[in-house]
């Protein structure tokens, strides 16, 4: 890669760990126009400065919104490079479809994740707090979702989580779907005591588990 | 590390009305000049009597309250400590709130092996190498005497090593006025001569009267030397509560301050004007055991009401925080290292020595340095108060996110946090679940205070000092030790 092109693609890694979507548009273009390959502005680009920001958080250096406005940066830099990538490309890391179960209206945690793995390239289907087995599974069709992530805060709600499993298998979709399940006090082994496939302590733990998965 | 903005907490504690300082003001008084007391320096005494004060048939010197009041007019109100290099370092005086090491404590925990051993002229170095690197230790006291060298001129080599591994301020302790002058010797060649000296002082000379109300010799000796050198002095007793000063909380701190307060007329007669430091420690003596204490509640209390008197009186002042009686760095050190210094940054109290101490000054960690440097961190962001202009009220935020939303993506969040006020961010305490946790290695704060004193020992030291000067001062020093003015070893 020549020196300008070099350039270029650092100017939108700083764009999208600076958070601001203006230059990460410009930045894209230029790359466009200055004839780099797509898919080197995908990798070497826009997801090596979200793994990079991802690290810096780590480390304590930058904070939870700074990653947001991170992630948002990169999806307007993404909606531009879509039409110029290969079918093949990762143009999605999937689709996933989450919620608070039924009976808890606690939300923060599951918007969180959200967040984060939309900022990891997620399609995320948020179906918001109190939601039914029923709704989880009906979505789960209808976005043919490859993941659907589930939250509970209460342990009085944590069995809607193995239900809407018993209900996926009832539709024969559970071997089509990937199911993440987390919340304070949801552990591993009672992920596995339900047949889940995956749980998290956190949200950045989540968006590593569900790339695991998907 | 210079010239950077002092911390004064927005958040303050007072308890004492005015009706109760003056009361223990005037009970001062009337110790200074009812009671007296022993001053064992023929040319201070014909100074204090020149300064008014009468030396009577039993030998005791008394002092009227007009020449402590002049002292007091005389003395100022605040004053700077610069560093090694000449630059501002410590405005010591209001509420301003500054914190550093204590000095020669016998026995180290040593950072490598963790045994309790004899101190070293090398915890010297470390205690200096370790307060350089961490931003909210602002002066180096010695830390520890070093047990293996001949006793004569010991203060001047630890002097000696305290300069030579950190550039902040330094507060220092003499044997005497022999061995203090070649001290300032050595200053007043760093700063260029003695009247640069005087201009910038590079250190604090921290003296002790004996209590109760005796003024030895070599105390008003070096007391009167750092008058003469514009050398700034903390003349702070150390009476033991129940043993050397009454029992009571009140009793204790009304001799403490009419020790200290001679110790200011005699100071402000010879050079009015002179950086001058107040004070009284807090010592308790546990009537079981007969410990003394460091950490005694009452000690606490005694600490409170000093402070207090300090600022009623416009004089900067002598604490203490970030010691322990504990025996162990354990949540014993950290619960007693919190409630002291927690206290003193609540006072606004000036120039806070003694972190590291433990077991009632006999033994010190370089852990429990690291640990109140973060704790004091974390203090800072606490006392600093809450902003409150619209931008902070935020009304218009909590329209725009609305009942059900939430804050994470707005604006204002992003903003508060990388150019507002932020959020304060631990270096050593927990935050991590317990998974990350355990992942990390499981580490209690003991282990994580011990691997960052490793690092700041294996990292790079602070700038050397000019090979000129560190020859003449060693040349100083060596003449000092050769001295027969000096004490021979006891």
């Amino acid at each position: 890669m020549s020196t300008t092109r070099h350039a270029i693609i650092e100017e939108i890694i700083e764009a999208v760990v600076e958070g601001e979507p203006e230059p990460v548009i410009a930045g894209v273009r230029r790359a466009l126009e200055a004839g780099v390959d797509p898919e080197t502005v995908l990798n070497d680009g826009l997801t090596a400065a979200m793994t990079s920001v991802g690290d810096m958080l780590d480390r304590g250096e930058v904070f939870i919104p700074d990653v947001l406005w991170s992630a948002e940066a990169m999806q307007e830099g993404l909606a531009l490079l879509l039409p110029h990538l290969s079918e093949g490309a990762s143009r999605s890391a999937g689709t996933v479809v989450l919620g608070t179960v039924q009976g808890d209206v606690h939300d923060i945690g599951k918007n969180f994740v959200g967040l984060m793995l939309s900022g990891a390239g997620f399609e995320v289907v948020d179906l918001g707090h109190d939601v039914t087995a029923e709704a989880f599974v009906e979505a789960v069709a209808e976005h043919g979702a490859g993941l659907l992530g589930m939250s509970a805060m209460l342990t009085t709600t944590m069995p809607v989580m193995s239900r809407t499993l018993q209900l996926l298998e009832a539709r024969s979709l559970r071997s089509g779907v990937r199911v993440l399940v987390g919340g304070a006090p949801v552990t591993q082994s009672y992920a596995d005591k339900i047949g889940a496939d995956g749980w998290a302590i956190d949200a950045t733990k989540a968006v590593a588990v569900a790339k695991e998965l998907v | 590390m210079s010239d950077v903005a002092p911390f004064t907490p927005a958040v303050r504690l007072s308890h004492l009305g005015d009706d109760v300082k003056t009361r223990i003001f005037e009970a001062a008084l009337r110790v200074l000049a009812d009671v007296g007391a022993s001053v064992q320096h023929d040319e201070a005494v014909r100074l204090l009597q020149k300064a008014g004060c009468s030396l009577d048939s039993d030998g005791l010197v008394r002092v009227p309250r007009p020449a402590v009041e002049r002292a007091l007019s005389s003395a100022p109100n605040a004053f700077t400590l610069y560093d090694r290099d000449g630059a501002a370092a410590m405005e010591l005086g209001g509420h301003n709130v500054y914190f550093g090491t204590g000095s020669d404590l016998m026995w180290q925990y040593d950072p490598h092996t963790g045994e309790h051993r004899p101190s070293r002229l090398d915890d010297i170095a470390r205690v200096a190498r370790v307060c350089e690197a961490l931003p909210n230790m602002d002066f180096v006291m010695s830390g520890a005497y070093p047990t293996e060298l001949d006793p004569r001129g010991v203060y001047a080599v630890t002097f000696l090593t305290m300069m030579r591994n950190c550039t902040k301020p330094l507060v220092i302790v003499a044997e005497s006025e022999i061995d203090l002058g070649v001290i300032i010797d050595v200053a007043a060649d760093v700063r260029g001569g003695r009247d640069q000296l005087r201009e910038r002082p590079y250190f604090l000379a921290y003296v002790e009267p004996v209590s109760p109300l005796s003024h030895p010799a070599e105390s008003v000796a070096k007391l009167l030397l750092c008058a003469d050198a514009g050398v700034p002095v903390a003349y702070v007793p150390a009476p033991l509560l129940g043993a050397t000063s009454p029992v009571s909380s009140a009793g204790h701190v009304v001799q403490g301050m009419a020790e200290c307060l001679l110790g200011l007329v005699l100071h402000q007669h010879r050079a009015p004007g002179a950086p001058f430091m107040f004070g009284v420690n807090q010592g308790t003596l546990d009537m079981v055991s007969g410990q003394p204490s460091y950490a005694a509640v009452e000690g606490f209390m005694n600490y409170l009401t000093v402070v207090e008197m300090a600022k009623w009186l416009g004089l900067p002042n002598w604490g203490i925080s970030g010691c322990t009686d504990s025996q162990a760095i354990d949540a014993q050190l950290g619960l007693e290292v919190g409630e002291l210094t927690l206290l003193s940054m609540l006072l606004g109290s000036n120039l806070n020595h003694d972190v590291g101490f433990m077991g009632f000054g006999l033994t010190g960690a370089l852990e429990e340095i690291v640990i109140t440097d973060e704790f004091v961190s974390m203090n800072k962001k606490l006392l600093s108060g809450i902003p409150v202009q619209d931008e902070d009220l935020a009304v218009n935020v909590i329209a725009e996110v609305g009942p059900k939303g939430h804050y994470l993506r707005h604006p204002h969040t992003r903003r508060y946090l990388r150019k507002g006020p932020g959020q304060w961010r631990p270096r050593l305490l927990n935050r991590d679940n317990r998974d990350r946790w355990v992942e990390c290695g499981g580490l209690d704060l003991r282990e994580k205070a011990r691997r960052k004193v490793q690092a700041i020992l294996e990292s790079e030291g602070p700038p050397t000092l000019d090979p000129v000067l560190l020859a003449l001062a060693e040349e100083r020093v060596a003449a000092l030790k050769a001295s027969p003015k000096v004490g021979s070893p006891s």
